[in-house]
């Protein structure tokens, strides 16, 4: 079972939620982040070759042209490799563990595992990021201490939905978590 | 245990009279140190005195260390700001060791720092 709706992040672009209900004890969800927009590309490539030219007039040296153009393509192809995510996941899978996916404009995708024996809760946190924002991250326990948590995992780091996604996102995890709790403690 | 208010007590305008007639003295020792002429002090007996330059110069130090410093307390506390993926976002060094008191039924119950899974259930999960 699938379904899509629409949200906002923390600086008002849009993203878009999709859920998957696989089963009752398997769900994803899958955070679209905003395209790269023409007029921010067509922004930085006008002000860096601008630059470029009035330097060129400043010193009458035609390499800074190239080296101007070779710059511009070097770091549209970084940005889209390393730095600009498209779309982020979340997979909860009840007996086994959360998996958080990035995947790049370029096509390169990141993930990370955490089993669920690690994993403590999946809880809102506030903090302050050039104002208080919200954040879902996950808990993780920590092997001295029964009570303690030992790392905290931010997820959904670049898409930065707003409270209301995350609300969404946090009883459906919640769900599969008061689950896996009831399972374990019956053995 | 000493009782500390604000009241004016006599002690105090004591304080108050003698701090406004030395900043009035220094006042006008500055501005003659800064005007009158080196010849006429020198006249006067008073040889080892500063330079004039710093009559200027430390104005000017003085005024561009204020302006420094909007820009260098926005920059500490831009780095002591705890990252997203940090622990203390979350917990810290008192709440871990504060003790659970047994209190009594229908009694309120004592301060404590409550637990961030506790507090998520009750914003997010009881509104239904």
């Amino acid at each position: 079972m699938e379904d899509e709706r629409s949200f906002s992040d923390i600086c008002g672009g849009r993203l878009a939620l999709q859920r998957r209900y696989y089963s009752p004890s398997c769900r994803e969800f899958c955070l679209s982040c905003p395209r790269l927009s023409l007029r921010s590309l067509t922004a930085v490539t006008c002000t860096v070759w601008l630059a470029a030219y009035g330097l060129f007039t400043l010193c009458e040296n035609s390499m800074i042209l190239s080296a101007a153009i070779f710059i511009t393509l070097l770091g549209l192809l970084g940005y889209l490799h390393f730095v600009k995510i498209d779309q982020e996941t979340l997979l909860i899978i009840d007996s086994l563990g959360i998996q958080m996916t990035s995947s790049y404009a370029s096509g390169k995708e990141s993930t990370t595992f955490i089993e669920m024996g690690k994993v403590k809760d999946v809880v809102i946190n506030e903090a302050i990021y050039m104002k208080v924002i919200y954040y879902l991250c996950i808990l993780l326990k920590d092997p001295m201490e029964p009570h303690g948590i030992s790392q905290v995992v931010p997820v959904f780091q670049s898409a930065k939905p707003r409270l209301d996604c995350l609300i969404e996102v946090y009883r459906s995890c919640q769900e599969i978590l008061a689950h896996q709790k009831a399972t374990s403690a019956s053995p | 245990m000493v009782e500390y208010s604000p009241s004016p007590l006599p002690e105090r305008a004591i304080y108050g009279f003698v701090l406004f007639l030395s900043s009035q003295f220094g006042f006008i020792l500055y501005l003659m140190w800064a005007f009158i002429p080196e010849s006429w002090l020198n006249s006067l007996g008073l040889t080892y005195w500063p330079q004039k330059y710093w009559a200027i110069a430390l104005p000017v130090y003085f005024f561009i260390t204020i302006v420094t410093d909007y820009v260098l307390l926005f920059g500490i506390n831009m780095m002591s700001t705890s990252p997203l993926n940090s622990i203390h976002t979350i917990i810290d060094n008192y709440a871990k060791n504060q003790q659970q008191k047994k209190y009594p039924e229908e009694a309120i119950p004592a301060l404590r720092d409550i637990p961030i899974s506790e507090v998520n259930q009750m914003f997010f999960l009881a509104t239904k």
